[in-house]
């Protein structure tokens, strides 16, 4: 089954193309990875996809459904942003009492339990409240909503390390015993990578990676050594990126079996894989249509 | 977790070291997959395809409503396994380290020796 | 899986129950569109009240019967809750879509919110004005909640007035909103030039036919009259706060 089903979805503000023909798909009951650096269209995407934004053109189905404007389909869904607005007078107490009246499946006692974990001052106006707070206000809410559909877009900015693990590790509970579908967008690709079932990657409005998250790891690797070993072994691969310092290099290579990589290591090559943080700033450092051609490339291969 | 393999390979094999070094005896109840998802910080789909993988070959055995445990004969299967698996693992690039190193096969045996007796 | 297959949200499924959640979060703090303007007001009558208290003082007997009736003292919550229907077309407007609901729900529960607001102010201070008129005008013949040219009317007429205008400009204020939201400071350009377009033909129009029709239509037509003429332009602003409204984006 599928949550959201996108195809060709274009958003544009003006002269700028914010989402450029996107298409995908949303699985449901898994956790899937929304990632990209910042102004890649992530905010803009989630915001179509929960009908606040309308799409310029193309479309979007949310559990089969147009999302805009439909009821049936927004009492499934939580959307937690970023820069979420509160009303001026909303204290911390005053959002949660809204929520369980907007999200069906919400539980108080659970958003009780996170509001003690991350420490949110209830009785703080939302607007004197520290970026962290905000931010965990929105991660309880967004938690506690066990929304069929819960959109978190980069739902710890402002919290530290310890508050991020506190947020993972909730999450991780909740969802083993409410399965649902999670899109979280981050760009703390380390910290949550290990977290996703699904990878979508967009670049300057394109989605440029929709993958399986184990299928992504492994996919490259990066080789180091003496430099003419190093591009006697990549010659003919699909080589990422490469460096040089003086007679040592080091190629990024996607697609090397566990054969490739015994035969690097007995020409004296250092073998080690790719993050998938690293494997996506090498896929999203340059121009956003050098990296389409890339994966067609490797489509068409 | 490392960034090399698969996830639910290396919560496998975590599995698979705790029978081999009796952590976890035959018979013996395992971490349920919500368990092993939060200790580790990963999804537990994975945990699941990681945990299922050992349920296909026979070393860990499901029982519904209680839980999850350790086959009879899960440890010699084990071991079995594992040792077909060490020469290329283990063995193979010894061997090459060891040519590029100058080490012929006699200083080999020898310096394994010595450190086998330590 | 079989987990993902909820029950039915039965507490969303009837449009009234979320236009009714809607009309709960301009309420969740109470604090500003319902109790901060009926202490305002109360704080206002005790000031009045030492005033005329000071001037009966000075002036004694030579005092005219009328000199407190024309206190302005009560128009200003008209605008007062003009400005929260501004806000709340901004803020609320964005944390209301933020959490599910749709734009058609938001601004039937904001209007009912505003419509029941006007109702319960405009009941409020008429039944003020008939504490006034019984107690004689708090003892020193004024009148705060009746003024000026309500001052003899009816309780009926009294709540009728604080009703349609404060309907009126709660609309004004949530159509200022509405295009704020839609189009943002091009929207507030567009409103208030639609505005000064609107008060400049209004002059033209005098200047050219005279004031004579239009005195003769507010010394003529009874008040209850002028004000029911207020209804159909509430509608007719509020059909365009929708329009506005009903696709603007909840960005940023």
């Amino acid at each position: 089954m599928t949550a959201v089903e996108a195809t060709r979805v274009t958003k544009t503000f003006g002269a700028v193309t914010a989402v450029d023909a996107a298409s995908f798909a949303i699985p449901e009951g898994a956790i899937t990875g929304l990632l990209g650096r910042n102004g890649a269209g992530k905010t803009t995407l989630m915001n179509l996809i929960t009908g606040q934004d309308f799409a310029t053109s193309g479309t979007l189905r949310v559990f089969g459904e147009r999302p805009v404007e439909n009821p049936r389909v927004l009492s499934r869904v939580c959307f937690i942003k970023e820069s979420q607005s509160y009303p001026d007078s909303y204290r911390g107490r005053h959002v949660l009492a809204m929520a369980p009246h907007f999200f069906p499946h919400y539980d108080a006692a659970l958003a009780d339990r996170l509001v003690a974990d991350f420490d949110v001052p209830l009785s703080r106006p939302v607007k004197k409240m520290s970026r962290g707070q905000r931010s965990a206000l929105g991660a309880i809410v967004g938690i506690a909503s066990r929304a069929e559909l819960t959109l978190l877009d980069e739902p710890y900015a402002g919290l530290d390390a310890v508050a991020r693990h506190v947020f993972y590790d909730r999450l991780l509970e909740d969802y083993a015993e409410h399965p649902r579908t999670v899109v979280l967008s981050t760009h703390l690709i380390d910290e949550a990578a290990d977290l996703l079932e699904r990878v979508i990657v967009i670049h300057g409005g394109r989605i440029v990676i929709d993958e399986e998250a184990e299928d992504l790891r492994g996919t490259a690797s990066t080789v180091v050594g003496r430099h003419a070993d190093v591009e006697a072994f990549v010659a003919g691969r699909d080589v990422m990126s490469r460096e040089r310092v003086g007679g040592i290099a080091s190629a990024t290579v996607a697609g090397l079996s566990a054969h490739d990589k015994a035969r690097a290591a007995e020409s004296g090559l250092e073998v080690t894989a790719v993050s998938l943080q690293q494997l996506i700033v090498r896929r999203t450092g340059g121009d956003p249509h050098d990296a389409r051609t890339h994966t067609t490339e490797e489509a068409s291969s | 977790m490392d960034d090399e393999r698969p996830i639910f390979l290396q919560i496998a094999q975590l599995l698979e070291d705790q029978i081999l070094d009796g952590s976890s005896p035959e018979g013996a109840q395992v971490p349920s997959i919500n368990e092993l998802a939060a200790f580790h910080r990963i999804n537990p789909a994975t945990a699941l395809k990681g945990v299922n993988r050992l349920v296909d070959a026979g070393v860990l055995i499901k029982r519904r409503g209680v839980g999850m445990f350790v086959a009879d004969g899960a440890r010699d299967r084990l071991v079995a396994q594992r040792q077909e698996a060490f020469s290329a693992q283990y063995v193979r690039p010894l061997i090459a380290e060891a040519a590029r190193l100058g080490i012929d096969a006699d200083r080999l045996r020898d310096m394994i020796r010595t450190e086998a007796t330590r | 899986m079989t987990a993902l297959a909820h029950e039915r949200p039965a507490a969303l499924s009837s449009p009234g129950r979320r236009i009714g959640n809607v009309m709960r979060m301009h309420v969740a703090n109470p604090w500003p569109a319902v109790l901060l303007p009926w202490l305002i007001l109360f704080a206002i009558h005790a000031m009045m009240l030492a005033i005329w208290a000071i001037i009966s003082h000075y002036a004694g007997p030579d005092l005219d019967a009328d000199a407190f009736r024309y206190s302005g003292g009560i128009s200003w919550i008209v605008f007062y809750l003009m400005s929260i229907a501004i806000q709340a077309t901004n803020a609320t407007f964005r944390f209301a879509l933020g959490f599910s609901a749709t734009r058609r729900d938001y601004y039937l529960g904001t209007l009912a919110f505003f419509l029941i607001t006007a109702a319960m102010f405009s009941t409020g201070i008429g039944v003020l004005a008939l504490v006034e008129r019984a107690t004689d005008g708090w003892g020193m013949g004024g009148s705060l909640y009746a003024p000026a040219y309500l001052y003899d009317r009816s309780f009926g007429e009294i709540v009728f007035h604080f009703f349609t205008l404060i309907a009126l400009f709660a609309v004004i204020g949530l159509l200022i909103g509405a295009m704020y939201v839609r189009w943002r400071a091009t929207g507030l350009y567009a409103f208030f030039g639609a505005l000064s377009l609107v008060l400049l033909g209004l002059t033209w129009w005098l200047l050219d036919a005279g004031w004579g029709p239009v005195g003769r239509f507010f010394t003529e037509t009874p008040l209850v009259g002028i004000l029911a003429w207020t209804l159909p332009v509430t509608v007719v602003l509020a059909v365009l706060g929708w329009v506005a409204l009903r696709r603007a984006p909840a960005r940023g």
